[in-house]
Parts: structure tokens; C-alpha cells; sequence
């Protein structure tokens, strides 16, 4: 077999950036989409410094969590390790570029140029396949099938060699076949110490670091990185986490009613079994959740591409997230009509798939720490409960014929907001005990207090005030109500858009240079257990 | 591959040489006859020394042909009014209209007489980035050379901005105008400031890699953390001026902590002056008959001339010898039995107090750190061990010193260049070898090889062209306005010496008048070219204002800038992939450009000029028609001033004099003269196959890296590490300045000391700002520095927005660079905008806080502060060149000075 990899010699490189803008005229990528770039880190307190340059780009995984959750098959792996974007699939739903760990992707919605207008380079140059879609670096795949077709090594020959490697002036650039044990690239990984960056997440990546020779001597201690105690004093721009842009307010839209709406359904659904006159809100209910959806068809790049988002069932959560709103609509939307107590089981439960569907999409977004983390599905499956249990009580709370029900959904809804807080500590412990970016932890303590207050001690004031008052329940279940909800709301919105930070870059040794020992570990912006 | 199917593809092979560290061989890729890719010239690889790759400045090389903002016609200015504030209303004209413009001009000039009543030439020339826009103006250094007198001294950062002391100290002592590590041999490099990942190029950058691949240990000392100093072993952040301490301490460690059997005796008997006898005058004690230098024979006592053969002088004692001292302007002291030491003796009673303890006080820098560092030199040094390099065998001695920016130029300079050179000298480390080399030479002549340049001089030394200091030849009218050949005798009086004499005086006496010294007059005509001295050179508003005097300037422009902002005349030339040019490549040069190959480059035009930029030896040679000076311009080409001589022993490629020869067949003629050359006239293949094949090369051997071979064959001597020939030259000077009643350089007289004494830079600094504006210097608390950028440096290519999008991935580029802690003292945070002010001017940028810096230390790299160039003037980027003062007090005895101020920093808006 064959893979192709990529080995950087952090000894040899000197940040110059010749490979980042060789990538971008061999690619012809617009201005700042760049495929291949070079990393400036620092590391140390002064006068004890170490400044090192970390060349990045797609890592080419073994097992790429981009092609994992990619709804439409865009992302493939060739058979030589080389991951692939077909432009024509894409939709841009930009769900690889939370997956991707090592922020190795682009989504270019316009166009953009140098200058204001397109020089004729870019017009010569020009690839509208481009727009709308995930890119990233194809390690030259045209060069290495060229070279293949022709007898020529890739990496050994520069016709057949990713335009990054050829131009590097510091010879810190080697591409080669990993699998083949002679090859330049396995040649080096025998003579050299290596590793791979967050190797810990199982990525398996096709792309290598060199930091000294295997006979000189290891760094003591490395499960420190020095960068973590220096308590956010360092330069760490562009490799420290960073808030991901790529999912906004109406992805989050999309949690957020998708929540409420399959949370309030499965209640309404429920509540049916033995009420009338519940079905304006099951459709309200289904209007949420289709207004979700609606807000990610606005957000993704090529929205006519739409309903390939159902062609990868078998790997990605967003595909099972649209197959099962696709059962979703008509079951429940049969259901309320008929109101048939099986019909409103089934489409109860395919809510509560749905829920899990998103909270599972979270979850195999690899790239942000906050979001894969295990407890991240309870918490957002709970949420969604709440939420609805929320909504729910403020549906019915108002109504005098409904009390009853009113107080039975204030019962839930207190549980469920308890239960959630109680998810919502345990998650954050989790979290902070597996690592995770510094200003992740600091939304969350900032948001922690509000989410407390708002989405459980008020709402319990309230129901525990409306039950003991009855000419107040009405107003104070329905405050109580949408308090839970509100804080259920602002929780997602703020895990997406505010807490979305993402894995960062880091390195688990600094190179040596010429002479002396290599550094320890590097890891800005991360709270380390 | 991602991109439309192209129509036609073809591939243009080329050259880049926007920075010194060039020329790059590269490869640019054509679609549809539009350029789309630059790439590395593998076709090189076997002859280029990095391999045939180019460096990221050229990958800018195709935006900057189809930038928007670039001039496409010919214009001219309406607004009579020069200034900073004033439109310069430019209209575009026709070629024939502009270089009419042009030619009525010159050829008012040329009427009036070539030098005006001053004395100084009426037409003045500035070209930046180094000396490399001659890879770009093709045939108009002919024109220049036909013209006549030129003054090239309007600096446009050269002087204030380059390894100036470095310059000329090294090509007077190792032929080394730059200076370079041995790089593939050296085992143990301490570099003071040297960035050479920014500036040293492909080949600085490639063959520092490979040094480090092999274990070389680097040590940066350096007051911030470059890119540099991240590539290597170990940083030690130094106090920014003060590198003579940490380097003078060295010497005493080597001399005063170590057996005299750890230095190389055998080379500092036989190949430097430390022998020579030193007489109480401070001068050598001289044979009165032959007036050679004497030493003393240890087998006999008896002070022998230094040639004699066969003896092994004495390097310390102190011995009663007869003699003579010969002092300024040939006075003769007579000796008898008067007590004289050799000058090695000299040296080490002078370093004796030059402790690492001392030093470290002034540097900030531990003194065991110190001690440690030469002591690791010492033990990499390999005293007695040889190699062989094409068949003969040399000393080997992996370790060398190299000095950056701010290091080896200005005040202080002397020392540090002096230290450098000596503690080479002091292990036979000198130009073999693993050691310290000279890269090339600009000041002796031939310029195109630095064995062909040594020449024997007097008393054992090689000969230098010091401009004369003698009553009888002393320059007394300076014949440019930095009055080079007056001020500076080692700047000696090549194409290159005005260009390296004090430059800022040139922009400085624009607006004050020196005393003795004639008025100094503006230009009748100023060309300018691939330079924006209003931006690079220092007290920008000072240049900016003077050169808003000069009555007729000429800039080729490439895009609108600060300096064509006062130009009468426009003129577009091709750009770098537009023009066609042949060009010398191999050999040796700086910065690390160390061949196995010699011969030439052809820059092919790849794309057609874009409007109506034309190809600069077309408009050279219009010029030389328009000005009636066609014969003697051919002739210059004939001989040479485009690159290479048309004729030769068995060709003859030479030009018709008298007619006008387009573009293709001038460079036809040079590339047929080029194939002869490099076949000793046996081939004579023209453009077409330079076309084909880019460029063309034979062997250069790599013996001729060092000069210390050359020394050997030639019984030469380096002359270290006692200055005696400076220390009388400078006397001379004094007089010759005093007779005229010139005491304004007085200061810069006090630098010809036989062996330096160290000097407290800092104070200097801060005393003369105190005096100069009258200020308290302690609310001046940090010291401003700059850094080289390998993306920018030297480019005149802040306008395309590639470069700036890939500098943006190097920290610091943009910003105002600053220690946190420093910063948190402040209440400072990262991305505050801040103002730095320097006792004459301010600019603005935001904080970058990092950890790679000295506290007392800020940084700005680049020089920026644009408000005309098109997409820079949007940067918002600071640049120290507006906070400097051209001052005399700052000049040092070479007429430069250097990259330092003091500032202070307030905030002026928080960071968002």
C-alpha cells in the first residue's frame, strides 16, 4: 500500500512563508485562503524563550473526522491516504470545518481579490467550483498522479511533488510514502524523533514534525506544557484556540429550535394521549423545528445543493439528522391530524431521535473540544427537554381547562431544568478535567451564574410561588416556562457561537536548533488538568 | 489540478534579485500569456548553492506586474508646488512628450557645465535595495557612465541602513564588504544581530538549515528574539548597543583566562601584524632605511624587518630597539634603545580590564553566560587542524562571529568589527576554512573577484584605495554632496564609494549649511529608482522636505510613492517579468552566496509589458540619443557597463557606436559575449538560447572562497590586530580638516584609535538626544530597534498584497513589538494602539506583547509609515525611520550610524 504523508523539520524551518505563498499561487487560492501556512509560536517566560515555526495545513488523517461527518461524500480518502473534497457535492454546510482538529479548511462564500478588482492572474485563474464549498490543501494530488503516470517519485521528483515542498528554501518540507520503509519521508521518521500533532485524538494525521535526531537526547519531562503556566502572557495569536466562525447564529438557530421543537413536540405528543386541543402547539412545535432547518439552508454555501445532504446516511449525524426530520415531518404531522396514540408514540420517539441527532452532530465535531466531549449528548438531549417542558408549560399554563396539565408540565419542567443544571456541572467537570481552551472555560464561568439563576432558582421560585398561589399560577408557570426555555436557548447559543472554540495548534515538543536538547510540550490557551 | 483548463501553458525561466541576498533563479509559469506562478528553477539545482530556489519575495513578482496601481503611462506634474501637503496634479503624457521633458532637461544641464558652481555634479542618481535595481535597469548605468559626473550620494538608506562599518573595515581588513560564516564547515557561530533567516536569502537560509542539520550551534545575541535567533541553539537577550562589551570580554577570556597554546601562534606570527614592535609614538618602529616594520627574532633577540625569512618573531616582551616611527604626513621619529612591544603584547594589556564581570554590568548579560560563550568558542576553534578543498590543505576552524544591523554600522561599529576580525586572527580563523570570510568586494577593484582585488601592499599588508589624506591629494572640494572622499578615506572612490560615504550628510546639508564645506546645491536633475528615500532613510520628514527642492526629478515608478511624490516626470519601466536584462551570477557574494559555478542569468520577459511600460534599455537608449551621447553610451556598453564586456580575446560582439540598437539586439550582443566569456570564445549561442535555457555557467573553485590561500601565495599579512595605518591616516585627516577649518568632525576624528577603545554607546546616544532637543532622556525609557523581514527587506514591494498577507504569518510585521511585562507596567495590553515617541517625531501601531524581548527594548520591523504608495498607505503600520535624527553626533568616522533611538510610549486607544 501506499500513503502519502508530509514530514516538517521544525530544525530546518525558518517561518519564511515561501511554501504558504508557493500553495496559494500553485493553487490559485484567493488572498488569505491558505492551504499551507507556517505557524509563528512562542513559548517560554523571558529571558527563556523558544520561538518556533510550525508549518500546518490538512493533515491527510488515517482517519479524518472531515469525511466522518461530511453529509454528501464531498470528503473522500483515496486509497493513498489522500483526502479529497469534490467541489460538485459540497453544499458547504461547513460541518468538516468544525470536525477538521487542525482548522485545516476554508469556506469562501464571494469572491475575493487581491485588489478590488480581479487581476488578470485571478481572472485566468478564476475556479467558481470553488464558491460555496469546503477547500483545503490536496498535497499537489494532480502533481502526485501526475508523477505516478509517468514513472516519476513523488517527493523525490519535483514534477511529481507538492508545490509547498519544492519551494521551501530551508529544505524543512518532505513528502513521501509512509508505508514504503525506504522512502525519503520513512528514511527521516527512522533517523529523526517525531510526532504528530493532537495525535491524542485518534486522527492518526498524515503529517509528521521532526524535532532532533534519535540520538540525541529526549526532554525530560513533557506532560507539562510550559506554555499552559504561563497563564496567557504569551504570543500566541493564530495557534492558540480560536473562536469558529463557521457555524454562527443560525446554526445555532438550529439547535436551538431544534431543541424546543422536537423538546415541545415529544411533550405535546405525549400530553395528547390523554388531552384535546393540544395540536396548534405539535404544529407549532413542527414549525420550530422546521424553522431550524430553514435557518441552516440560509447559512450553508450552496443552498440549491440542499438535499444532498442525505447522501451519507451511513457516517454522518447531519445526514441522519435530515433523514430523520424527513420521517419526522410526515409521521408527526400525521399524528396531530389523526391523533392516533401510536402514530404519537412513533412520532414522539423520532423527535427524541432527532434530538439525539443533534446533540450527536456536536459531538463528532472533533475540531471544537467543547462540543465532542461525551456528556455534550446528555446535555443536549436534556436541554432539549427542558426546553420543551419550558415552552410546554408556557403553552399551557395560561389556559384554566389545562391546569392540571400546567402543574404536571411545572413538575417536569423543574425536574428537567434540575436535571439539566446538574448535566450542565457535570459536563463543564468533565471538561475541565479532560483539558479544554482557556476561554472556553471562561464562557462558561461567565455564563455559569446566569444559567443558574435564570434557568433554575428563578424558574423554581416561580412554580413553587404559582403552586402556592393559584391566581398567580397562570402568569408565574408561564415566566417559570420561559425562563427554562430562554436559559435552554441561550446555553446552545452560547456552547455554538461563544464557547465554539477551537482545538487550537500545539506541539508536544519544541525542536532542537543546531545543538542542546529539545523543549517541552507547547500548548497555548489550554487549561491543562 | 483545481483551475480551468489553461489554452497555453508555457514556462519562462528568470531571475529575481529584489534583495541582496539574490539573485533567485526561478521559473514563472504562463497561461493564456498571462504569468500565474513563480516556482523554483530545479533546472539550477545542481549549480545554484541553494538548489535553484527562490525565496518568497518572488512570489509577489506576479501581482506586481498586474497591480492596479501601477503607472501604465508616462506622466507629468501640473502642480508646480512640491510638498507633502500638495497634489502633484500628474497627467499623463506621451512617451515622446516625457523624454523630451527629460532630454531638455539633461541637455540644459550638460550646457551649463556637468558640475555647478559648487562643484558638485548637476545630475544626482539614487537607486535602493543594495545595488541590486542595476539587475533591473539594464543598459542605463551606460548612460550614466556616458554622461559623466553623477552624484550618487543622496542616500536612500544605504550609510544609515547597511553593515556600513562592516563595508568598509572589512574590505580593508579580509576583503570582505560583507562578511559570512563559512557556513557549510563552521561548527560554532555566535551572531550579534546578524538575522540571516531574514536577510541572508535562499542560500543564507538553506545553508544555515544544513549547518544546523549537522549540529552547528548557533548562538543569537540579540536584544529581541528574531527569526534568527528562534532558528538557533540559544538566545541571549542583549542590551541593544553594547555588543563591543560582550565581544572585547570575549578576547580577555581567550587571552587572560587560557594558555597562550589554545590560539593559533603559527597565524598570528606569520599572518597578521602581531609581531610588529610598536614604538612609544603608538606607530610601528620601522627600519630607518627600508622603513619596513620590525619584530623581533626570538632565536636571536634582534629586531628584524618582517619579511625576513625563516625566523619566529616574538609576539610578547617588551625589547629596546632602534628604529624609526613614521607619523602623520611622513614625519619620521628616530629611535635609539627606546622600549617597543609587539602588538600582540599591546592587545593584551589593552583587553586586560575588559573582564566578563565588566561586561556584563554594560550588557546585561551574566558573566559566566559570557565567560561560557567564549569558552565554547574556544573549544570548537580546532587550533592545528586542517582540510582539503580542491586538492590543497587548509587550516579548519569551524567558528565564527557575525555582526548584524545596528551592530557593525555607526558608533561602535569600528569595535565590534574590530573584535570580530581580531578573535579570527587569534585562532588562525580568518578566511579559511569553517570561519569568518568575506563574501565579495565594492570598494577594491576587480569587483568581480576578491583574489583578483589582492594586491601587496605596504608594510605586508594587502593594498586598499583609502582616499587620500596627504596635503598634497587630501580632497579638499568634495565632488558629491556627502563629501565622501573628504570625510571618510576608507570609503575610498569606487561606483560604489559615494553611495557608501555619509549619505544622510548629503540630505542634511540640503538644509543646513557645514562650515568650510560649499554650499550645498540641489540636483538640476534627480533620477530615482526602485527607492522611496521619504520613507527609508531616517527623519523621513527632513529627506521629504528637501528633496520637495530639487528642481527636475525623473522616477521611474512603479506605482505612486512618497518620493515620486515630488517627481516633475514619470517614467514607467517593465517590471521584473516584463524586462529582459543579462546579469552576472556565482562566485562569491553576499549575503551567503558561496558558488561552486560562475557566469550568467537572462531575465526573460515572460509576460508582455503591461500599458505602456517600457523596457528600460530602451529608454536608456533614447536618452543617451536624445542627449547626443549614443557613441559613448555603446561604448560604455561595449566595455562593459551593462554586465559584460562585448569583446574579448577571441570574440568581438561589440556594438556599431554610433547607432541606435534596439532591445533585443543589444542583449543579443551580450549574451553571445556572455557564451564567449564562459567558453573562452569558442561558443557564441545569443538571446534565444539564454532564452531556452535561463542562464549559463562554468566551474568557479572553491578555493577561491578564501582568502587566506591567496594571502599565502602572495606573503601577505592581515592587518591585525594594530591599526596603525588608521591611526596615522586619521591623523592626517585631522589636519587636513583643521587647516580648512573644518572642526565639526572632530568627533568622528577620535575613532581612529590603533586598537579601540570600548566606548559607552548607550550614554553617547542619550547624551547627544539630551543636547540635541533638549530633553530629559529618562522619560525616554525604552530603546527603539528594527528588524529585518525576509518578505519585505529591500522588495520596494509593500504594494503587493500577497507579501503582506504572507507576512502577516511572521509575528511582529505591522505592530509595535513589546515585552509583557514592560507593557503590563504601563497598563498597556496587546493590540493597544500606541504612540512611540522619539524626542524628534512619533508614529502609531498597535502592541504586539510577547515574551522574546528585553524589556527595555520595543521593535518595529520594516520600515512602513506609507501615506501615498497604493495599498500600503492603508496599513497602519509604524516605522521607526521618522523618529530618527540625522545628526552629526551620531555619525560615526565611516559617516554612518545606526537603527536606535530612545522613545517613550503612551496609549492612545485601547485595544478592540
Amino acid at each position: 500500500m501506499t500513503r502519502w504523508a508530509m514530514v516538517a523539520d521544525l530544525e530546518r524551518c525558518v517561518g519564511c512563508q515561501t511554501c504558504t505563498a508557493a500553495c496559494r499561487h500553485s493553487n490559485a487560492t484567493s488572498p488569505a485562503v491558505q492551504w499551507r501556512k507556517v505557524l509563528d509560536v512562542e513559548a517560554g517566560i523571558y529571558p527563556n524563550v523558544r520561538r518556533i515555526f510550525v508549518p500546518v495545513g490538512c493533515q491527510h488523517c488515517a482517519d479524518p473526522p472531515c469525511m466522518h461527518v461530511c453529509p454528501t461524500t464531498a470528503t473522500r480518502q483515496r486509497a493513498d491516504g489522500i483526502v479529497t473534497i469534490d467541489y460538485d457535492l459540497c453544499i458547504g454546510c461547513a460541518y468538516c470545518e468544525v470536525a477538521c482538529p487542525y482548522q485545516a479548511r476554508f469556506l469562501v462564500h464571494e469572491p475575493h481579490f487581491a485588489y478590488d478588482a480581479a487581476t488578470k492572474n485571478e481572472v485566468e485563474r478564476d475556479d467558481p467550483a470553488r464558491l460555496g464549498v469546503a477547500q483545503k490543501c490536496t498535497f499537489c494530488a494532480d502533481r502526485i498522479d501526475f508523477g505516478m503516470e509517468n514513472g516519476l517519485a513523488p517527493g523525490v521528483d519535483s514534477r511529481a511533488t507538492p508545490a509547498c515542498v519544492n519551494a521551501c528554501i530551508a529544505d524543512a518540507l518532505h513528502f513521501g510514502d509512509v508505508d514504503d520503509p525506504d522512502s525519503n519521508v520513512s528514511r527521516l521518521l527512522r533517523e529523526q524523533r517525531n510526532f504528530r500533532m493532537h495525535a491524542e485524538l485518534g486522527t492518526s494525521p498524515g503529517f509528521y514534525y521532526l524535532y532532533g535526531k534519535t540520538s540525541s537526547p529526549e526532554v525530560g519531562n513533557t506532560t507539562v506544557p510550559d506554555v499552559a503556566l504561563a497563564g496567557g502572557q504569551l504570543r500566541a495569536h493564530g495557534v492558540e484556540p480560536s473562536l469558529q466562525k463557521h457555524w454562527d447564529w443560525k446554526a445555532a438557530g438550529n439547535f436551538i429550535c431544534g431543541g424546543m421543537g422536537s423538546g415541545l413536540f415529544v411533550f405535546t405528543a405525549v400530553a395528547s394521549l390523554r388531552y384535546d386541543g393540544l395540536a396548534s402547539l405539535g404544529w407549532a412545535a413542527l414549525g420550530l423545528v422546521a424553522l431550524g432547518l430553514f435557518l441552516v439552508l440560509l447559512k450553508i454555501g450552496r443552498p440549491l445543493r440542499f438535499i444532498y445532504v442525505l447522501r451519507q446516511p451511513q457516517r454522518s449525524w447531519m445526514t441522519r439528522e435530515a433523514w430523520i426530520a424527513a420521517v419526522f415531518f410526515p409521521l408527526a404531522g400525521a399524528a396531530l391530524w389523526y391523533r392516533q396514540p401510536a402514530l404519537l408514540v412513533a412520532a414522539a420517539a423520532v423527535g427524541m431521535l432527532f434530538l439525539c441527532s443533534q446533540a450527536m452532530i456536536l459531538r463528532e465535531a472533533k475540531g471544537i473540544p467543547a462540543w465532542r466531549t461525551s456528556r455534550i449528548v446528555p446535555l443536549v438531549v436534556v436541554t432539549g427537554l427542558a426546553e420543551g417542558s419550558g415552552l410546554f408549560l408556557a403553552a399551557t399554563a395560561p389556559f384554566a381547562e389545562l391546569q392540571s396539565l400546567a402543574e404536571l408540565a411545572g413538575f417536569a419542567a423543574l425536574l428537567l431544568a434540575a436535571l439539566r443544571g446538574w448535566i450542565w456541572r457535570s459536563y463543564r467537570s468533565a471538561l475541565v478535567a479532560e483539558g479544554a481552551p482557556t476561554r472556553t472555560l471562561a464562557e462558561f464561568r461567565t455564563y455559569g451564574p446566569w444559567f443558574f439563576g435564570i434557568g433554575l432558582a428563578l424558574p423554581s421560585l416561580l412554580i413553587v410561588a404559582g403552586g402556592a398561589v393559584g391566581i398567580a399560577l397562570p402568569l408565574l408557570f408561564t415566566a417559570a416556562g420561559i425562563c427554562i426555555a430562554a436559559a435552554g436557548a441561550a446555553l446552545k447559543f452560547m456552547l455554538v457561537t461563544r464557547a465554539g472554540f477551537n482545538q487550537g495548534f500545539a506541539l508536544t515538543h519544541t525542536p532542537v536548533r543546531g545543538a542542546g536538547i529539545a523543549g517541552p510540550a507547547v500548548k497555548p490557551g489550554w487549561s491543562i488538568p | 489540478m483545481p483551475g480551468k483548463p489553461a489554452h497555453s501553458e508555457r514556462s519562462v525561466s528568470t531571475y529575481c534579485y529584489q534583495c541582496v541576498a539574490g539573485p533567485d533563479l526561478l521559473k514563472v509559469r504562463v497561461e493564456d500569456g498571462i504569468a500565474t506562478e513563480v516556482a523554483p528553477n530545479f533546472d539550477a539545482a545542481a549549480v545554484h548553492p541553494a538548489g535553484g530556489k527562490a525565496c518568497v519575495k518572488a512570489f509577489g513578482l506576479v501581482q506586481k506586474a498586474y497591480n492596479p496601481s501601477r503607472i501604465l503611462y508616462p506622466m507629468k506634474r501640473t502642480n508646480p508646488k512640491k510638498g507633502r501637503n500638495e497634489d502633484p496634479g500628474f497627467v499623463r503624457i506621451s512617451w515622446e512628450e516625457a523624454l523630451g521633458l527629460v532630454a531638455d532637461r539633461l541637455n540644459a544641464a550638460r550646457k551649463a557645465g556637468l558640475t555647478d558652481e559648487a562643484g558638485y555634479p548637476r545630475v544626482a542618481a539614487s537607486f535602493g535595495g543594495g545595488g541590486t535595481p542595476t539587475a533591473y535597469m539594464g543598459t542605463f548605468p551606460a548612460f550614466l557612465a556616458a554622461w559623466g559626473p553623477v552624484d550618487m550620494s543622496f542616500g536612500s538608506g544605504q550609510g544609515v541602513k547597511c553593515y556600513h562599518s562592516e563595508h568598509l573595515y572589512g574590505e580593508l581588513w579580509h576583503r570582505g564588504f560583507t562578511v559570512s560564516p563559512d557556513t557549510p564547515h563552521c561548527e560554532y557561530l555566535v551572531s550579534f544581530g546578524a538575522n540571516v533567516e531574514a536577510s541572508g536569502g535562499v542560500c543564507g537560509v538553506k545553508r544555515h538549515a544544513d549547518a544546523r542539520k549537522r549540529g552547528m550551534k548557533r548562538v543569537q545575541v540579540e536584544p529581541h528574539l528574531s527569526v534568527t535567533g528562534a532558528c538557533s541553539a540559544e538566545w541571549i537577550p542583549i542590551r541593544p548597543k553594547t555588543d563591543s562589551a560582550f565581544l572585547f570580554a570575549m578576547i580577555h577570556v581567550f587571552l587572560h583566562e587560557h594558555g597562550r597554546e589554545r590560539l593559533d601562534l603559527p597565524f598570528l606570527r606569520d599572518r597578521t601584524a602581531s609581531p610588529y614592535l610598536i614604538g612609544p609614538n603608538g606607530l610601528f618602529v620601522r627600519d630607518s632605511v627600508t622603513r619596513k616594520p620590525l619584530m623581533i627574532d626570538t632565536a636571536t633577540g634582534r629586531a628584524v624587518p618582517f619579511d625576513t625569512p625563516g625566523i619566529e618573531p616574538a609576539l610578547e616582551g617588551s625589547f629596546a630597539v632602534s628604529g624609526i616611527e613614521v607619523d602623520a604626513d611622513e614625519e619620521v621619529i628616530s629611535h635609539e634603545d627606546v622600549p617597543a612591544t609587539p602588538a600582540f603584547a599591546r592587545l593584551v594589556a589593552h583587553v586586560k580590564d575588559y573582564t566578563p564581570e565588566w561586561a556584563s554590568a554594560i550588557c546585561d548579560v551574566p558573566a559566566a553566560t559570557i565567560r561560557r560563550i567564549a569558552n565554547e568558542f574556544l573549544e570548537h576553534a580546532r587550533v592545528g587542524e586542517t582540510i582539503d578543498i580542491d586538492g590543497t590543505t587548509l587550516p579548519l576552524r569551524p567558528v565564527s562571529i557575525s555582526l548584524g544591523k545596528t551592530v557593525n554600522n555607526g558608533w561602535g561599529g569600528y569595535e565590534c568589527c574590530w573584535a570580530r576580525t581580531l578573535i579570527g586572527c587569534l585562532f588562525g580563523a580568518l578566511e579559511v576554512p569553517g570561519s569568518t570570510l568575506g563574501t565579495t568586494v565594492r570598494l577594491n577593484r576587480p569587483a568581480d573577484n576578491r583574489w583578483s582585488s589582492v594586491k601587496p601592499g605596504p608594510d605586508g599588508f594587502m593594498q586598499y584605495p583609502m582616499n587620500p589624506t596627504s596635503k598634497a591629494d587630501w580632497i579638499a572640494r568634495p565632488s558629491a554632496r556627502s563629501a565622501h572622499r573628504t570625510l571618510v578615506p576608507l570609503v575610498a572612490d569606487s561606483a560604489w564609494s559615494q553611495a557608501l560615504g555619509p549619505t544622510h550628510l548629503a540630505w542634511m546639508m540640503q538644509g543646513e549649511n557645514f562650515a568650510e564645506l560649499p554650499a550645498a546645491t540641489p540636483p538640476d536633475v534627480w533620477f530615482v529608482y526602485r527607492t522611496n528615500p521619504a520613507i527609508s532613510f531616517w527623519d523621513t520628514k527632513a529627506v521629504g522636505q528637501a528633496m520637495a527642492k530639487f528642481p527636475f526629478v525623473v522616477c521611474f515608478a512603479y506605482t505612486r510613492d512618497e518620493t515620486n511624490h515630488v517627481a516633475d516626470v514619470l517614467l514607467p519601466d517593465c517590471t521584473d517579468l516584463e524586462g529582459v536584462q543579462l546579469l552576472r551570477i556565482g562566485g562569491t557574494k553576499y549575503v551567503e552566496q558561496f558558488w561552486d559555478y560562475q557566469g550568467f542569468a537572462l531575465r526573460s520577459p515572460a509576460v508582455p509589458p503591461q500599458g505602456e511600460a517600457k523596457d528600460f534599455t530602451e529608454i536608456s537608449t533614447e536618452l543617451a540619443r536624445r542627449t547626443g551621447l549614443l557613441e559613448a553610451y555603446n561604448g560604455a556598453i561595449n566595455r562593459g557597463a551593462a554586465g559584460v564586456r562585448l569583446f574579448g580575446k577571441n570574440y568581438d560582439f561589440s556594438l556599431v557606436p554610433d547607432k541606435v540598437h534596439d532591445v533585443e539586439t543589444i542583449w543579443d550582443a551580450s549574451c553571445r559575449a556572455a557564451s564567449a566569456e564562459i567558453t573562452d570564445g569558442a561558443e557564441s549561442q545569443g538571446l534565444a538560447w539564454f532564452r531556452e535555457h535561463g542562464f549559463r555557467v562554468k566551474p568557479f573553485p572553491r578555493l577561491q572562497w578564501y582568502l587566506y590561500p591567496k594571502l599565502v601565495a602572495e606573503g601577505l599579512r592581515f592587518e591585525q590586530p594594530y591599526q596603525e595605518q588608521l591611526f596615522r591616516i586619521g591623523k592626517q585627516l585631522g589636519r587636513r580638516l583643521h587647516e580648512k577649518g573644518i572642526h565639526w568632525w572632530d568627533k568622528q576624528l577620535r575613532e581612529y584609535e590603533p586598537l579601540p577603545q570600548w566606548h559607552d554607546l548607550n550614554a553617547l546616544w542619550e547624551g547627544a538626544l539630551e543636547k540635541h532637543f533638549s530633553v530629559r532622556i529618562a522619560d525616554y525609557p525604552f530603546w527603539l530597534i528594527t528588524a529585518r523581514s525576509m518578505q519585505y527587506s529591500w522588495g520596494g514591494n509593500v504594494g503587493i498584497q500577497l507579501i503582506k498577507e504572507v507576512a502577516g504569518n511572521v509575528a511582529g510585521h505591522g505592530n509595535v513589538v513589546m515585552n509583557h511585562a514592560a507593557a503590563e507596567r504601563l497598563g498597556i495590553a496587546d493590540g493597544d494602539l500606541v504612540e512611540v515617541r522619539s524626542p524628534l517625531d512619533q508614529t502609531k501601531g498597535r502592541v504586539m506583547l510577547c515574551e522574546g524581548i528585553r524589556p527595555d527594548t520595543l521593535l518595529m520591523i520594516g520600515q512602513f509609515d506609507h501615506w501615498v504608495t497604493p495599498f500600503a498607505k492603508d496599513f497602519g503600520a509604524p516605522s521607526m525611520n521618522a523618529l530618527m535624527p540625522m545628526m552629526l553626533d551620531l555619525t560615526d568616522a565611516t559617516g554612518s550610524s545606526a537603527d536606535l533611538v530612545k522613545v517613550k510610549v503612551t496609549r492612545v486607544e485601547r485595544s478592540v
